[in-house]
């Protein structure tokens, strides 16, 4: 979560940083544009994470595993079998706070935070104004998409791992921390257990690519941000009804929601990676699809805002 | 214009390669028959004399019998005494592994949550994550020798292959069919065909590997239904022996333990219900007709669904050697559930209840004589003496 800061002071316009690489006049017009580049990813990802939306979202999302931790404790045991998944287990072992907290936030409060960064990208800066400027710079538009894809990207890198970190953090300060015991039965010490954590946070980033590439198609078929924020977000809760149908069986592994709640393979002994590897391949489709759907309506864009 | 055009060329090209990918994916991957042609002899002799022993690998089962699917999430999820009908009615992937007749360890992967059934020498544990139960039990010396791998509620190919093979006789056409590719094996494709036409069974495909006579895959099909109405097949295989520390199971911490005292006559795990239908004497079903067009008949008082298990009708014990019923959700539930759950699946006929799949019909008379086969519903009302 740190990762933000160092973008900070290249939020500047961008048109003033082909300016600084100096020192290496023999790299032509190549190394100056991929500095360029560079700059220019650094401060999408200075003006992202210094707005004070993306910190309420964050913060919201950091709230979640705070909430239940704090609702365990201070509530008697959870008879085992009851609500969501793990949630018998946290008074035994503080690190299944944040298994819970990922479960509970993978239906809605992830897809609506990453749907809200992935549909800002391109929208905002057309609602702003500051589309046009940023495309006077000799960058291509196709940089500029690349750059706030990736942007989006980070968050939804971000986001899941702060529920994840968080929860750990506020388990281990108000439950015991000890071996945690797998679907499988098995117990692993805390150490490996952590990294399953990171595990699933990676699953979930990795869920979430696919939606924001919707989302930055979205955000090019529109000014108003709002607009294409609220569709990526009905996008995800409609595919994930449409999982949820049995008569759409056919449909369902081609849903970029199907595999969002499979992250629990990662927590059988030894672990099920197919679902990893399998949703993966599902996202990357994704991503390749409207990514090239997104580059299509934005290099044919008329750009007068 | 034209360059405008040529901007939206990947937003097409992109989709139309997926779309390629995934037809070329789904293409039978045979090319002629890559194995030595082999009579239906030479392949059921492959896998009398298999001899791997130890092996990892997934299962994928699936089923398609006519029964509406049991919710499995939210509150009105499956009780966990339904736990067995269950299996047939939905898709399940298990994990297998088997080292040596001694060793085993059986997963079954739900979603959110795994069933684990782990044999270590005598000592065999069954967990459930979903409840976090263990139960244990102590396998008399000796037993066992023979139900090696299935100690869990997904039959092994392997399992299923040796039964279905046992009720082979004159009924039934055997064919070697095109060779099929099973977990990236090339495999036989045994065929079984009743030769009866008052029956619900189309065929029964066995896939055998085609290098250790392994059985991958079992399917079988159903009159008037182009899906399998049950298959359960290999999706990954190695034939190595597994890491030892998986049969090695302590419960953990927190779990609550049960101890189930060692089975007296193995498989009568499923516990206390004294309506039992395996409870001998007078209650042993009886056939009526040969080979496939057997019927069964439960006298009143047995309906607690005895047999259901592969449909296969002409088996002396039902529930022998299908620890399917050790299920470790079993223990301590009666039967209730899973039977309230098919009265709801019966309609109402001439002379009593009938509870309708695709493979295998159950008729429930009025005076509470029951009657199951794979065969038409009339063929059940002639052996019950209605028609």
């Amino acid at each position: 979560m740190s990762s933000e800061t160092p973008g900070a002071s290249a939020a500047a316009p961008a048109a003033d940083a082909p300016a600084t690489p100096p020192g290496k006049p023999s790299g032509g017009p190549r190394a100056v544009r991929r500095t360029w580049g560079g700059g220019l990813f650094a401060s999408e990802l200075g003006v992202l994470f210094r707005r004070r939306r993306t910190w309420a979202m964050l913060g919201t999302l950091a709230a979640i595993p705070i909430l239940i931790a704090v609702a365990v404790r201070v509530s008697s045991a959870v008879p085992a079998g009851r609500g969501p998944a793990f949630l018998d287990r946290i008074t035994q072992n503080g690190l299944f706070v944040g298994v819970t907290a990922m479960l509970v936030s993978v239906p809605l409060f992830l897809p609506l935070t990453v749907g809200v960064v992935a549909g800002d990208t391109v929208a905002g800066e057309a609602g702003l104004g500051t589309l046009r400027y940023l495309l006077v710079a000799p960058a291509g538009r196709v940089r500029l998409l690349l750059v706030k894809y990736g942007g989006a990207a980070v968050f939804a890198v971000v986001a899941p791992l702060v529920v994840a970190l968080v929860g750990a953090g506020i388990g281990a300060s108000l439950f015991p921390v000890g071996p945690v015991t797998l679907l499988s039965g098995d117990a692993i010490g805390a150490g490996e257990a952590l990294l399953r954590l990171l595990l699933i946070a990676a699953y979930l980033a990795v869920s979430l690519l696919g939606l924001s590439a919707i989302g930055l198609f979205m955000s090019t078929l529109t000014d108003v941000p709002v607009g294409a924020m609220a569709s990526t977000v009905v996008l995800s809760v409609v595919s994930q009804v449409l999982d949820a149908l049995p008569q759409l069986e056919w449909l369902h592994p081609w849903l970029f929601s199907h595999y969002w709640l499979d992250f629990a393979d990662l927590l059988r002994q030894p672990v099920a990676w197919d679902s990893f590897a399998t949703n993966a391949v599902l996202q990357a489709g994704y991503v390749a699809v409207f990514g090239a759907l997104a580059y299509g309506r934005f290099v044919t864009k008329d750009v007068l805002s | 214009m034209t360059r405008k055009w040529l901007r939206w060329v990947p937003a097409v090209a992109v989709p139309a390669m997926i779309a390629a990918g995934v037809l070329v994916g789904s293409l039978p991957a045979s090319a002629g028959d890559p194995l030595p042609a082999k009579t239906p002899q030479q392949v059921l002799l492959m896998i009398a004399q298999h001899n791997e022993k130890s092996l990892s690998g997934t299962l994928e089962q699936t089923s398609d019998i006519g029964l509406p699917q049991l919710p499995k999430t939210g509150p009105g999820g499956v009780s966990s005494d339904a736990a067995w009908l269950e299996l047939l009615t939905g898709p399940h992937t298990a994990r297998v592994y088997l080292d040596g007749p001694d060793n085993a360890r059986v997963q079954v992967l739900d979603k959110m949550a795994e069933r684990n059934a782990v044999r270590r020498g005598n000592e065999l544990w069954f967990y459930n994550s979903k409840d976090n139960t263990a139960a244990h039990t102590q396998l008399p010396a000796g037993a066992g020798d023979h139900h090696k791998a299935a100690a869990g509620p997904v039959p092994t190919p392997e399992d299923l292959a040796a039964r279905l093979l046992a009720t082979l006789d004159a009924t039934t056409d055997v064919s070697v069919g095109t060779d099929v590719q099973v977990a990236g094996r090339a495999a036989y494709n045994l065929v079984l065909t009743p030769k009866s036409a008052v029956t619900l069974v189309d065929s029964i495909a066995i896939s055998v590997d085609g290098t250790s006579g392994l059985p991958l895959g079992v399917e079988l099909n159903a009159r008037g239904q182009a899906e399998p109405a049950f298959k359960v097949a290999f999706t990954s295989l190695t034939l190595q022996a597994p890491d030892a520390a998986m049969f090695a199971f302590t419960p953990p911490a927190g779990a609550t333990v049960t101890e189930i005292p060692a089975p007296e006559r193995k498989a009568n795990a499923t516990p206390p219900s004294g309506t039992a239908p395996e409870a001998k004497g007078a209650k042993r079903p009886t056939v009526t007709g040969t080979g496939w067009e057997s019927v069964l008949e439960f006298p009143a008082g047995a309906a607690a669904m005895p047999g259901t298990a592969a449909g296969q009708a002409p088996m002396p014990d039902p529930a022998a050697g299908n620890p399917a019923q050790a299920d470790p959700a079993l223990p301590g539930g009666p039967m209730t559930g899973a039977a309230s759950l098919l009265e709801q699946a019966a309609v109402a006929v001439p002379g009593g209840r009938l509870i309708s799949t695709s493979l295998v019909n159950v008729l429930i008379l009025d005076d509470g004589r029951m009657f199951a086969g794979a065969v038409p519903l009339a063929r059940l009302q002639a052996a019950a003496g209605l028609g």
